[in-house]
């Protein structure tokens, strides 16, 4: 091995090290460093993904309206061409106000935000939102929909946080279920093979016999999450050795995310 | 140096992109990677300490964008994603003289293999961290998945990073015509 290799060698130790030594705190200002620091490749990114789609989706209705109406005229398929432009902005707007609603009745300090990326990796669910310390979110702040619980915030950036997703293994939930006095601890799967993950409801009595289509909301044990938040609907219930377990379909249709609401306080 | 500096930012840019690429559903959702075939192209084609350096770059990117700190325990420690690279494309820099011989498929298949080393190790270290370990077909599909999508793409992603290594006429390239 020549000399420079071994110079380069135990430089690279050197780093190595100095890099394993972080604990939590200095990983996490790191890792928001780097999420700052990429956060306008992300929202580039985010809004040219979000034109492709656009583009797909209108290709696809116009093969459609080849297969289905080879008769009508090119002057009719551009009409229906430009409707269906119409209907994204429509569908855009209701969006929009539905959020807005929802911001206004909620008794919750809500800030929104727009996710710009998901999770790359294998392992662990979480997005990006473009929202920060700018605009007052913390670490362990809960993050909704009008639909239910999302996450909660891990790392935060300047105008950039990651949201670990209530998908995630990591992230537990104190949960209770209606109609009940059952409560227990909801966290995600290590592996989901389908699109929907599936939530696990656990620490439940053995008598709890939950019914498939019962409602579990977060109970507000461990300050995180304020209690309330719908998180569930129970699809099946089983008996272990020592406890209760349900099986939840989210309250949030986590894959198709796009705009969310990271609670602040109170109101 | 400036083709070192072309696969940095390709390291860069495939990093982001992979943020875009969703998994795939008809492979028990599992997850394209790109990076680590550009790190593997560059641990055959740059000299040890540039290599070293690529798969320090690679590795920091990995962990800093992927790496979780829930309260105050991080899952897996900033520096691991640097060391399983180094250690992996240690293994392909090794192999280099069969890539100059122009043995491409050895290299392709070895690609695979490591971008999945990638996945294996990270998962043993969550479970490590979480408890009960398991491999169920899920877990053996999002392991092997995104290593077997490697291999499919390494023949383009190898063709064109040497080709860009060609027109910058970098050296430590293999001979044009010995592939020819």
């Amino acid at each position: 091995m020549s000399r420079t290799s071994i110079i380069a060698l135990l430089i690279f130790g050197a780093i190595l090290g100095y890099f394993l030594s972080f604990g939590a705190d200095s990983t996490r200002k790191f890792q928001a460093g780097v999420y700052q620091l990429i956060a306008p490749f992300l929202s580039s990114g985010s809004g040219l993904q979000k034109q492709i789609t656009s583009v797909r989706s209108g290709l696809k209705s116009l093969e459609d309206l080849e297969r289905e109406n080879t008769a009508l005229r090119v002057e009719n398929r551009e009409l229906r061409a430009t409707n269906q432009g119409l209907r994204d902005v429509e569908h855009e707007v209701n969006r929009l106000r539905h959020a807005l609603n929802y911001r206004e009745r909620s008794v919750f300090k809500l800030v929104p935000a727009v996710i710009v990326a998901r999770d790359s990796s294998t392992w662990w669910h979480t997005v990006t939102i473009n929202r920060g310390k700018e605009d007052g979110i913390e670490s362990d702040m809960a993050v909704v929909t009008d639909e239910g619980l999302v996450g909660k915030t891990t790392t935060v950036g300047t105008n950039i946080s990651l949201v670990l997703l209530v998908s995630d293994e990591n992230c537990k939930v104190a949960a209770s279920v209606e109609g009940t006095r059952e409560q227990g601890i909801v966290s995600g799967e290590r592996v989901t093979s389908g699109l929907t993950p599936f939530l696990n409801l656990k620490f439940l009595s053995k008598q709890a016999d939950l019914k498939p289509g019962q409602k579990a909301y977060t109970s507000g044990v461990g300050g995180v999450f304020p209690s309330g938040l719908p998180i569930g609907v129970v699809k099946s219930f089983r008996v272990r050795e020592l406890d209760g377990q349900a099986q939840l379909t989210p309250a949030v249709e986590l894959s198709h995310l796009e705009d969310v609401f990271v609670v602040t306080g109170r109101k | 140096m400036i083709f070192f500096l072309i696969l940095l930012a390709l390291v860069f840019i495939a990093q982001i992109a992979e943020f875009f690429i969703p998994a795939l559903p008809w492979l028990y959702n599992a997850h394209i990677y790109i990076v680590p075939l550009i790190v593997f192209y560059g641990a055959m084609a740059l000299p040890f300490p540039l290599m070293l350096a690529l798969a320090l770059y690679a590795g920091i990117l990995l962990d800093a964008l992927t790496v979780q700190v829930v309260g105050a325990r991080v899952e897996i420690s900033l520096g691991w994603s640097i060391l399983l690279y180094a250690v992996l494309a240690g293994i392909m820099h090794g192999l280099r003289p069969l890539f100059i011989r122009g043995r491409w498929e050895v290299h392709c298949v070895l690609s695979g293999i490591c971008t999945s080393a990638i996945i294996l190790a990270q998962y043993l270290m969550i479970t490590f961290r979480r408890g009960s370990l398991f491999f169920s077909r899920e877990v053996w599909w999002q392991i092997g998945g995104p290593g077997l999508i490697a291999m499919l793409m390494a023949p383009i992603i190898f063709w064109l990073l040497q080709w860009m290594g060609r027109i910058t006429a970098y050296p430590y390239l293999p001979e044009g015509n010995r592939f020819e």
